[in-house]
């Protein structure tokens, strides 16, 4: 999804006069993923005789969906619509790309992409927290990460630090928030939380830390 | 008749058990919190619970989800009424003529009004599912998988042509939501599809990551843009009880979208934010003098309050006697039905009697409940609705997150949600409906299954789809639908609708 909204943020004007510009991109976005899925399905089998094999399915549905991005695409092109409306999701879909590459397989290469994707996420998200559109970065950015550092950290952690941490990084996601407030608030919504789910609801759910090394910590799992 | 009676006496029978009230009363509850509340939908609270009922029997489980999804159709009212920002999706319309008679010193009388409205029609259309089941559900016996196939086709039809918008880009979502479910393990073969190696992709997308996060999460990113103004009606709640006049100018309205609603709800493809909509369009044409809608006419807050909470009950239908989810919420109730075991369909109720008629009499004692739950203790709610937002968001998601790792004690799942928040807040950017894609997503695997059975069976003959005569019917009922909805004449009609309800 990435490459679309890449895409989405280069100016519209240009050499291009899109009309629509949301289902121009937007449908461009539908195309690259049907590419994607194509690509992702290639060692699929496809029919034998007149039984579906495991590939036909998914290689039906991407290629309906390359030609319906196309066609939303024409419709942006020649149609008029609403502007596209300014968003800035490009840091956070690096760090959660960084994340799949991580668990994605063993060995070295896998956490090298991983790294480099983090790093470019962080410059980014540092870069555009400072620029003129902070507001803009600031919801989805503050958000995906308070989810992964609950994912990351609720089993070497526990769930007393995970929710805490998580919390409080997701109550950055507004400018109205007020500092002192949201560490006592985090608190109180961490203490509910252990009341209600491990104790009330008798869920598995560590509280503490236990047996906390480095490789628990990076396995990120 | 007398079958009907016995059946109902088991299923009350199953339902007053302490136990059952006890959860039925909290799922009313949650339900009214979450409806009250803006900015987060039944969707998300189903989901974000569903770890919740792991320790309970079936039966309860179910009870109290349901019970949060009918209850948000009465504790978004509320928040219309007063505070003029739809607390549900399904209450937007009820902003229109609720708000403006809360202005009017007739806050008491509008939410009196829609809750009785909302009573009578959870009445009927109980009734209506209990009565409707049986005879559905030896329909369904007469389906094979092509019919199965062709029944959802149309279901998939009715969500692009109810679906707001570009009737193209509703098809992309379907499209885009049966291509996520492709990924997993394929059904006959057993072999990875789409999973990049990744052990928790093995079993495919879970249904709750990518409803939490395309309506959760995605939500809540979209609401942190607009800053929060609420002002929330100050005058006295004083003289709840609607008037004579009130009543007998509201009969009608609540009896028309009751039918409309629970016609809605069955078909596929429905639901209680459309059945909403519908309801008040229908009433404003019928209407002697349509310029008071509005201004505060109370039949604009009984018609749709009526419909919504009708279509929530009757959309259970498909789904118990068919076990096909004709919305996004019940497409939920799927997932939760699976987790303790239970196929969705035909066999549920001649299995599982107990639990399918349980669940149908709660139904109605819920919504006894609603009533008492919303009328006499409406001041706690709009106590709840000066809860600043930046208190309260981060509460949903600490709430999420830990529901949605505790389904499989899985990191890996809570960071997909965070994916797919950013996918539906991005969606949402480029006026692409989230609901179709969940809608394709849930139907996927069963499609394709059915898909290739039949494919199987008539030896690879497509025309199969057309030659056997009720999947015929279905087909030919989804193509005239199709045209119908891409005619522009209609097409303008549509937009129309919700342009003006919008307004």
């Amino acid at each position: 999804m990435s490459e679309g909204v890449r895409a989405s943020r280069q100016p519209s004007h240009g050499g291009l006069k899109v009309r629509n510009p949301r289902d121009f991109w937007g449908g461009l976005a539908l195309i690259l993923l049907g590419l994607f899925a194509v690509w992702a399905s290639r060692d699929l089998p496809g029919m034998h005789g007149f039984a579906f094999g495991p590939g036909t399915a998914p290689r039906m549905f991407a290629f309906v969906l390359m030609a319906l991005g196309i066609a939303v695409m024409l419709v942006g092109y020649f149609t008029d619509g609403p502007a596209l409306e300014r968003y800035e999701i490009v840091a956070p879909t690096l760090i959660c790309l960084s994340y799949m590459f991580v668990v994605s397989g063993q060995g070295v290469a896998p956490r090298v992409v991983a790294a480099i994707l983090l790093l470019a996420g962080v410059v980014l998200a540092v870069i555009g927290l400072m620029g003129p559109r902070r507001q803009l970065v600031r919801g989805p950015l503050c958000i995906s990460i308070s989810i992964i550092i609950f994912a990351v950290a609720v089993r070497p952690l526990g769930l007393v630090i995970a929710s805490y941490l998580s919390i409080v990084s997701a109550a950055a996601a507004t400018p109205e928030v007020r500092w002192i407030e949201t560490l006592i608030w985090s608190a109180v919504l961490t203490v509910f939380c252990v009341l209600l789910f491990p104790i009330a609801l008798n869920l598995p759910l560590q509280l503490w830390p236990t047996n906390l090394s480095w490789s628990s910590l990076l396995s990120f799992r | 008749m007398t079958d009907l009676l016995q059946h109902l006496l088991l299923g009350f029978g199953v339902a007053l058990s302490p136990m059952n009230i006890l959860l039925c009363l909290i799922g009313a509850v949650v339900g009214t919190l979450i409806g009250v509340l803006p900015g987060i939908g039944p969707l998300a609270t189903i989901a974000m619970l569903l770890p919740i009922t792991f320790g309970l029997p079936p039966v309860g489980a179910l009870i109290m989800l349901a019970g949060i999804y009918y209850g948000a159709q009465y504790g978004g009212s509320t928040t219309s009424i007063l505070v003029n920002i739809p607390g549900e999706a399904s209450s937007v319309v009820t902003t229109l003529d609720g708000h403006q008679m809360a202005r009017q010193g007739r806050a008491g009388p509008a939410l009196a009004i829609a809750a009785i409205g909302s009573f009578f029609a959870g009445c009927v259309s109980t009734v209506l599912v209990a009565a409707l089941g049986a005879p559905l559900t030896s329909a369904a016996l007469l389906f094979g998988p092509a019919e199965y196939f062709s029944l959802m086709v149309l279901g998939l039809v009715f969500a692009v042509v109810l679906a707001k918008g570009s009737v193209l880009k509703a098809i992309a979502m379907i499209m885009m939501g049966l291509l996520m479910s492709m990924v997993g393990s394929d059904i006959e073969t057993g072999q990875s599809r789409m999973a990049f190696d990744i052990p928790e992709l093995s079993d495919g997308i879970g249904f709750v990551v990518v409803a939490m996060g395309v309506f959760g999460f995605a939500e809540i990113m979209r609401n942190l843009e607009q800053t929060d103004t609420r002002s929330v009606v100050n005058a006295k709640l004083t003289g709840l009880m609607p008037t004579w006049p009130d009543l007998k100018a509201s009969a009608g309205a609540i009896g028309r979208g009751t039918v409309l609603g629970s016609l809605l709800g069955i078909l596929p493809g429905g639901g209680a934010v459309i059945a909403a909509f519908a309801a008040y369009t229908f009433e404003k044409k019928m209407a002697r003098d349509p310029s008071r809608f509005g201004r505060g006419a109370i039949e604009g807050v009984a018609a749709p309050e009526s419909a919504n909470n009708a279509a929530a009950q009757t959309s259970f239908i498909p789904l118990l006697t068919l076990g096909i989810p004709p919305n996004a919420v019940m497409a939920l109730m799927v997932g939760a039905m699976t987790i303790h075991g239970i196929v969705p369909g035909p066999q549920v109720m001649t299995k599982q009697p107990d639990l399918f008629w349980g669940m149908i009499a709660s139904m109605w004692l819920g919504n006894l409940m609603l009533v008492i739950i919303n009328l006499p203790m409406v001041g706690v709610w709009v106590w709840l609705l000066r809860v600043p937002y930046r208190l309260l968001f981060p509460a949903i998601i600490i709430f999420c997150a830990i529901g949605v790792y505790s389904i499989n004690n899985s990191p890996f799942d809570t960071v997909m949600t965070a994916i797919f928040g950013v996918i539906g807040y991005w969606l949402v950017k480029h006026d692409f409906e989230p609901a179709p894609m969940l809608l394709g997503f849930v139907l996927g695997p069963l499609m394709e299954e059915n898909l290739r059975r039949a494919m199987l069976i008539a030896r690879g003959d497509p025309s199969t789809f057309v030659t056997r005569p009720i999947s015929g019917v279905l087909i030919a009922l989804a193509a005239i639908l199709l045209v119908v909805a891409v005619l522009p004449m209609i097409r303008s009609k549509r937009d129309e609708v919700f342009v003006e309800s919008e307004g």
